[in-house]
């Protein structure tokens, strides 16, 4: 069980946080619970009902998908204030459609996205700064996924040039 | 630094016989090549930089420019390189057993800066084959380890099974280099890191005033490291970026690896990215 004031210190730590007021720091803090988690157990399944942003602290996660005949893949790794589950709060499908499983020991905070869904609705400022930050997020996600869907690795001349 | 010198500098379109004394198995279509000249003069006269390259002739086949992955400080022994089995001339090296001929040009090109960037933290940002230019770099840091301060290497590869050196990297580690490895995919037996070389800057700081940036790689992997070092204010001069286009002559004659007023193989490969600027990610280019 963590104390408000352990979590508060965690949220501190959280470059983009130090930038929110007083009050939505509160807010902020009100809906963040801490979770110590270990090497080898699943934060969530593919499929699972969305539930949780979660920011890491410590340690490592890594996302993957099933993929029929292949079994999981994994094509990121989240790291010290990587966010993973940003889904959750502008939901589409409804449900992960990856898997998070530490790959180290580690700790992660655990925003309640229901409720943040609801703080940025109803304090727009708020919402801003959190959609702002998710935007972020998403665009160097993006980046990564397009350097893997090039295949930079794959050499030009691999159907035969001449060196 | 060791200086260079070229087999012969007089004639440098034609080719010293080498010997095949090892290869080394890298990964799947990698496997590094350790030569010995069968002249011994010509052997104890040669001397290479860190990040230039020999052109390497097979009779039958033609030349292929291939990047020295050995130690320099070691040039006087055996001279390695690490190739990739995805032409005519390297698949045919593939072919090749310890005790064949291999022609040997070089060496070419500008170096890697490893003077110019003394007293410096140097970031080594490297994907796939491109390691194998940089390893150079590694070996004069790890004989001269008091002259550098913090050196990260940043090294991506498609797969866990791609990734070249496995068994150096602990030695590296010894020797205070920081040694960060991220691959594209990778099953769930994969603890390491899942991404690509430019996340690594998300995650670590730098102090710009006393960074300096090698990157060799795909060229679209460069792009993106440049971006990532640009967004953090390292200046262009300590950018350094080795390229590679289509050298054959390996002196700047033939005009087949012209990028905009430069030679690769003669101006290069090794470039400030200061000088590339005006015509780095443009399309024409």
């Amino acid at each position: 069980m963590t104390t408000q004031s352990e979590i508060l210190a965690e949220l501190e730590k959280i470059p983009w946080f130090r930038e929110l007021k007083a009050e939505h720091f509160q807010r902020m803090a009100a809906i963040a619970t801490l979770r110590r988690v270990k090497a080898g157990e699943t934060l969530f399944h593919e499929g699972d009902k969305e539930d949780y942003l979660y920011i890491v602290m410590e340690g490592r996660v890594a996302l993957d998908m099933f993929m029929p005949h292949r079994g999981k893949v994994r094509f990121y790794t989240a790291e010290e204030m990587d966010v993973i589950g940003w889904s959750s709060v502008t939901p589409v499908v409804h449900q992960r459609t990856a898997g998070a499983i530490a790959v180290m020991d580690g700790l992660v905070v655990a925003l309640d996205a229901e409720k943040l869904r609801q703080i940025c609705d109803e304090d727009h400022d708020l919402g801003y700064l959190v959609m702002r930050r998710l935007a972020n997020i998403i665009a160097g996600r993006l980046m990564v996924t397009r350097l893997q869907l090039v295949d930079m690795f794959a050499h030009p001349d691999k159907e035969g040039g001449n060196d | 630094m060791t200086p260079t010198a070229t087999t012969h500098p007089e004639r440098l379109l034609e080719p010293d016989w080498a010997e095949i004394t090892a290869i080394t198995p890298e990964t799947e279509d990698i496997s590094t090549f350790w030569l010995r000249f069968e002249a011994p003069a010509i052997q104890e006269h040669y001397r290479f930089q860190p990040g230039q390259f020999n052109m390497l002739y097979l009779p039958g086949y033609g030349e292929a420019a291939i990047s020295i992955s050995s130690d320099p400080d070691e040039s006087r022994r055996l001279v390695g390189h690490t190739i990739r089995f995805v032409g005519n001339v390297t698949r045919a090296i593939n072919r090749l057993k310890v005790g064949d001929l291999l022609g040997l040009r070089g060496p070419f090109s500008a170096p890697w800066p490893m003077d110019a960037i003394e007293g410096k933290d140097v970031i080594l940002a490297s994907g796939g084959i491109g390691l194998a230019p940089l390893r150079p770099a590694i070996y004069h840091i790890l004989r001269h380890r008091e002259r550098y301060g913090k050196v990260i290497l940043v090294y991506g590869a498609r797969t866990p099974r791609d990734l070249l050196y496995l068994n150096e990297y602990e030695e590296w580690r010894k020797a205070d280099i920081d040694v960060q490895i991220t691959v594209d995919h990778a099953d769930e037996t994969w603890s390491g890191r899942v991404g690509v070389v430019p996340m690594w800057f998300y995650h670590f700081r730098i102090d710009p005033r006393k960074t300096a940036l090698l990157t060799c790689g795909p060229e679209i992997m460069i792009r993106f490291v440049v971006f990532e070092a640009l967004a953090r204010r390292i200046p262009t001069d300590y950018i350094y970026v080795s390229l590679e286009r289509n050298m054959k002559c390996g002196q700047g004659a033939c005009g087949h690896c012209q990028l905009g007023p430069y030679f690769i193989c003669k101006d290069g490969l090794v470039f400030p990215f200061s000088a590339l600027e005006p015509y780095f990610n443009v399309e024409e280019y």
